[in-house]
């Protein structure tokens, strides 16, 4: 800790402040109403929690990766397409059965999304960043073509699938008054702590940290850093894949154009901010549900829906000069 | 020759935290000769050349260039009052062609005139009686071109003191030769030359003084004239120390059979040139070698990180098309060259680290896991291996000290029932107390049946430790003979390719 | 690959010039953002931000636009927010020595947030089209940095010590150049040109609107990629993709030989295209050595 950083935050700070004056809001107090409007009440906390759901997962995704040294900007697009491949999963088949291959082919369809980018970084060495990107873009525009054409439902204006029977969705599992806990919060949760056991307790997740701490030692140690980094981006790509049934299945009820909203961005904020921890993961992403539903709450004093990008670009900025540096060059 | 000084550094003192580098070391240059300066590795040859040419400010001591006292903070000033150096490392950017290379930093102007500075380059060139491909891409150049053309580079910024570090290293006798030549009527135009050396014939036969620096101290400073290789070899290595007689070894089965292998270097020459030999289990076998020729590929192909022709056994069984993994479970051990970059991943804990290249061997590996316990023992035992200074096995391991780091990597390599172990100077930055001790670890486990292979650059090192010689010259190893195996001058001389 | 003829075909069947102009109004702002972005990583700086310096700089001159009615303060005030974008994501990679990447998102997810802000903050008080210079001027722009930088690149200092620091700080720090200076200046260049990249945008619109980049500052890394990091391939890359557009655009539902071919497959070529480069197939570019180095 330095003043050059302590100064970054006070400019970070400085930012969010002066954007919420701009909005002509008092700013302490719309902050503290932001915390208390997402988790203030029971209704708060069911908008949060079902905020954070995507975020948990897609945050694990783009988190594997970064652990691979990977940066998956991709997650946005895989889980698009994850999102897609499992509506259309879940209509073909109704009911339960529809409900599990859903999420596995979300799931599968998330990993092969992701597959080029790991291919090519892997094999090729084109970057990751860019190649993701790309993959991004093409899951827009095919997503869109998709929805105005073979998916879209006829008797609907929009760009939208038809809306999932009742029995194909994720149950609730808890219900009291205004708080609805979805079991895809459940399962979220369980693919973090998933997570851990694999990158802790694995000697495959051990070989996948070691190729993203020091891929040249990686490699004396024995591990086929290709294979791992491959490996790595597509299990990044199954979570968010994955992510992205659970979205339908659980909250959405169908496909539409424009699917993720960003979320796969927000996912990064996500990861970063959990650093080296899966299991932090988990606080990290309450925050930024907390951070989408504090300014969607603000958004009726006002507040443009902007401000959560401000947030989230002060957030990643001053924390990764905090946590992310590189090393100056060793003479 | 004028007796005319052009560089007077006194009372030299150079400290690195507690270590004394260099300690009130002086040194006169006359003009227009070619100076040696000479020791062996970590006499503070270097450090003394860092702070004349401003890469480093001395702790004390006064620089004097030219009769003006100087305080450089930095290469540019020394270059500014006529002092550039050319460290064995050269500064030339591949991506650029010689001719960009040649002027960077030292433009003729705002703009270039590309085809004015082509012709005076070739000019500067022509003079040195070099000649150089000036729109070619730097990258393909060789050892030799790239030495000359980092002369070029200091005679285009109008050095007039020039700092040479190790300049035959890398070359070949010929073009050794070549460039002392060239050396010699540069003196003679004018320019002061240091060579800074480890290699006396060069001393003997192409400098004009030499001094001698050993431990960071000054040992003698004359004129070449005025000595001779014996003196000079007494005065680098000081008064002989006893030797112990190493304890006879009692070569068991053959572990590691290499045969016809050859690796390519960085270059996409060969770094290892068809070589041969075999280890057996109870010696530690001593590779003694200059820096460079061959021992890195040499060991990397071993462990199957470079590809190569030829094949490797261990144990009798063909590893040729083996994966390095296979190879690490099968017994090899490699204790790498550069630390921070192959050997350790530094944001991990000790106790993690400790498992890193061992984590498919049983019972660290239990199925798809690693097993906590197994890597808590081995967590344990590479910090208890040697005296460690730690806090505790979850530390970082980056925030150890640099031996100590160096201690846990050389532990390390003995979990595990190594079946050979390839130390790449493994005492590099231990205290001398601490060297012992893994010096002793190494003979004890090539005792008990472990085939060892040590590279170092110090032939002492490998006199007073190791049961049998090997010498790698330019990528060819060479067996001192039977009579000969004790003699530190003859092992020298297969060093430099001179037998 | 599409075969050219196809598309001389398709060039002669419709309004072929219309086709051509709008590929060259489309393409301007590409080949001032991946100018952009070829001065930071021809240095060593990894820029994924180019997106949101360029939204960044619509905003702003698009309100100063709409605002003052003056087209010299709106284009001023395009490449001064540029600027400052850029000149942060030299601060947080030189000073703070962050991972570019990073840098560059946190940037882009700042200028998402703070243009969308900004302009509903203002909506009121804005409206009508904005004061502009005429289309024609950022294209003479944007041709004529393209030979300014070749140029510069080629036979200038500042050329010679931005290509040596982008393949190897460490050595051009040896050689008496400083790296951060050198990065400083190129980043400064990247943010004047997405900001005129940025204005071009928001000067083809009239009026600002949330995300109206729509991700030409990647379509545009992209291209700078396919240029092989050199400003003419890259500039042929630009038109290229500029030309995809103008198709998507134009041929809306319009068949080749009796084939339909989807608009979306226009507007995906661009990034199918770049991601065939990036596995090799179309001859090996290299990045600048020395990119993302700290």
């Amino acid at each position: 800790m330095n003043w050059r950083f302590a100064l970054l935050a006070l400019g970070g700070f400085a930012v969010v402040y002066f954007a919420l004056v701009v909005c002509g809001v008092v700013p302490l107090e719309s902050l503290a109403k932001m915390i208390q409007s997402a988790v203030g009440s029971p209704a708060g906390w069911r908008n949060t929690l079902r905020q954070a759901t995507p975020l948990l997962i897609l945050g694990a995704a783009v988190f594997v990766a970064l652990r691979a040294g990977l940066f998956n900007i991709g997650a946005d697009g895989q889980f698009v397409m994850g999102a897609m491949s499992g509506t259309a999963v879940a209509l073909a088949n109704p009911g339960p059965v529809g409900m599990v291959l859903g999420m596995v082919s979300g799931a599968l369809v998330g990993a092969l999304w992701a597959l080029p980018a790991g291919w090519i970084k892997a094999y090729r060495g084109g970057h990751e960043v860019i190649t993701t990107i790309m993959l991004n873009n093409i899951a827009r525009v095919l997503s869109l073509w998709m929805v105005t054409g073979i998916m879209k439902d006829p008797d609907e204006q929009a760009a939208t699938t038809k809306y999932l029977p009742t029995e194909t969705l994720l149950p609730l599992i808890y219900r009291e008054k205004a708080l609805q806990i979805n079991l895809a919060l459940l399962l979220g949760i369980a693919a973090v702590i998933g997570l851990w056991f694999y990158l802790k307790k694995t000697v495959s997740g051990y070989e996948l940290e070691a190729t993203g701490g020091n891929p040249t030692a990686a490699r004396f140690a024995g591990i086929a850093v290709k294979q791992v980094t491959l490996k790595a981006m597509c299990l990044s790509g199954a979570l968010a894949g994955f992510a992205g049934a659970l979205q339908v299945l659980a909250y959405e009820e169908r496909f539409y154009g424009g699917f993720s909203g960003g979320v796969g961005f927000d996912a990064l904020g996500v990861a970063l901010l959990a650093a080296g921890s899966p299991i932090a993961l988990l606080p990290s992403a309450l925050l930024f549900g907390i951070i989408a539903q504090g300014t969607t709450a603000l958004s009726l004093d006002g507040v443009p829906k902007g401000m959560s990008g401000i947030l989230l670009g002060v957030l990643i900025i001053v924390f990764a000069a905090y946590r992310y540096r590189k090393e100056a060059a060793r003479d | 020759m004028s007796a005319e000084s052009v560089v007077d550094l006194s009372g030299i003192v150079q400290k690195f935290g507690r270590v004394t580098a260099l300690d009130g070391v002086a040194l006169t240059v006359r003009k227009q000769t070619i100076h040696a300066l000479v020791g062996e590795n970590g006499a503070g040859k270097t450090t003394l050349m860092k702070v004349l040419y401003g890469a480093l400010k001395p702790t004390e001591g006064k620089v004097i260039v030219e009769g003006q006292e100087r305080h450089f903070t930095k290469p540019q000033d020394a270059l500014a009052a006529g002092i550039g150096m050319v460290s064995q490392h050269y500064s030339i950017i591949g991506e650029l062609t010689c001719l960009e290379n040649l002027m960077l930093g030292a433009e003729p102007g705002w703009t270039i005139p590309f085809a004015n500075a082509r012709t005076k380059a070739t000019e500067l060139a022509t003079q040195m009686g070099f000649s150089f491909d000036w729109d070619a891409l730097a990258e393909g150049i060789g050892p030799a071109q790239a030495q000359k053309l980092e002369i070029l580079k200091l005679l285009w910024r109008g050095a007039r003191i020039m700092i040479l570090d190790e300049p035959t290293a890398m070359l070949s006798p010929t073009d050794a030769d070549l460039l002392f030549a060239k050396l010699h009527e540069l003196a003679d135009s004018g320019t002061t030359i240091i060579v800074v050396t480890h290699r006396l014939p060069e001393v003997m036969d192409h400098c004009d003084d030499v001094t001698v620096l050993r431990g960071g101290k000054l040992i003698a400073s004359k004129p070449v004239s005025e000595t001779n290789p014996e003196e000079l070899t007494e005065m680098i290595v000081g008064h002989s120390v006893d030797i112990p007689a190493p304890t006879p070894a009692t070569p068991g089965a053959v572990i590691l059979g290499v045969s016809g292998l050859t690796v390519k270097g960085e270059r996409g020459d060969d770094a290892v040139k068809n070589v041969s030999f075999e280890l057996r289990g109870g010696e530690l076998t001593g590779l003694a070698g200059v820096d460079g020729n061959g021992q890195r590929e040499l060991f990397q192909a071993i462990l199957g990180l470079l590809p190569f022709s030829g094949s490797v056994a261990l144990d009798g069984v063909d590893l040729t098309k083996k994966s390095t993994k296979d190879r690490l479970v099968a017994g090899i051990r490699l204790i790498a060259e550069d630390r921070h970059h192959e050997a350790v991943i530094e944001d991990w804990s000790i106790e993690l680290n400790g498992v890193l290249g061992l984590h498919h061997t049983e019972p660290i590996r239990r199925g798809m896991l690693v097993s906590a316990n197994a890597r808590k023992e081995i967590g344990e035992a590479v910090t208890n291996r040697f005296p460690t200074k730690f806090d505790r096995v979850g530390q970082r391991f980056g925030d150890l000290s640099g031996g100590n780091q160096q201690k846990v990597v050389t532990a390390r390599a003995f979990q595990q029932n190594p079946r050979l172990i390839l130390a790449f100077q493994p005492t590099r930055g231990i205290d001398i107390h601490v060297s012992a001790l893994v010096f002793q670890a190494l003979k004890e486990q090539a005792r008990a049946g472990s085939a060892v292979l040590l590279v170092s650059f110090d032939i002492d090192e490998i006199l007073e430790h190791c049961d049998r010689v090997l010498v790698i010259n330019h990528g060819e190893i060479n067996e001192p003979p039977e009579h000969l195996r004790g003699d530190r001058q003859a092992i020298g001389r297969l060093m430099v390719g001179a037998e | 690959m599409i075969d050219p003829l196809v598309i001389l075909f398709g060039l002669a069947s419709i309004q072929g010039l219309t086709l051509l102009t709008s590929a060259l109004t489309l393409s301007s702002p590409l080949i001032l953002a991946a100018l952009g972005g070829l001065c930071s990583e021809r240095s060593g700086v990894v820029n994924i931000g180019l997106e949101g310096k360029m939204l960044g700089a619509a905003c702003a001159a698009g309100i100063v636009g709409q605002l003052s009615g003056n087209p010299v303060l709106a284009v001023l005030a395009g490449i001064g927010v540029g600027t400052a974008l850029s000149l942060l994501h030299a601060l947080l990679t030189q000073t703070f020595r962050m991972d570019h990447i990073i840098s560059g998102m946190g940037i882009n997810a700042l200028a998402v947030g703070g243009t969308s802000l900004i302009a509903k903050t203002l909506s009121n008080q804005l409206s009508g089209r904005m004061a502009s210079f005429p289309i024609f001027i950022y294209w003479v722009a944007a041709w004529t940095a393209v030979v300014g930088i070749w140029w510069y690149l080629k036979s200038t200092r500042g050329g010679l010590r931005l290509n040596a620091v982008g393949n190897d700080p460490d050595k051009a720090r040896q050689m008496g150049v400083n790296p951060v200076h050198v990065r400083l200046f190129a980043l400064l260049w990247t943010g004047i040109f997405c900001g005129l990249g940025g204005t071009l945008i928001v000067t083809n619109a009239g009026s600002f609107s949330d995300e109206m980049t729509a991700g030409r500052g990647y379509i545009a890394l992209a291209a700078l990629i396919l240029g092989g990091w050199r400003p003419i391939p890259t500039l042929l890359a630009c038109l290229a993709f500029g030309f995809f557009e103008a198709i998507n655009l134009q041929m809306q539902g319009q068949s080749f030989f009796g084939q339909t071919i989807p608009r979306e497959f226009w507007q995906s070529l661009p990034y199918l295209v770049t991601l065939v480069a990036l596995a090799g197939f179309l001859g090996k570019n290299k990045p600048p050595s020395g990119l993302g180095r700290p």
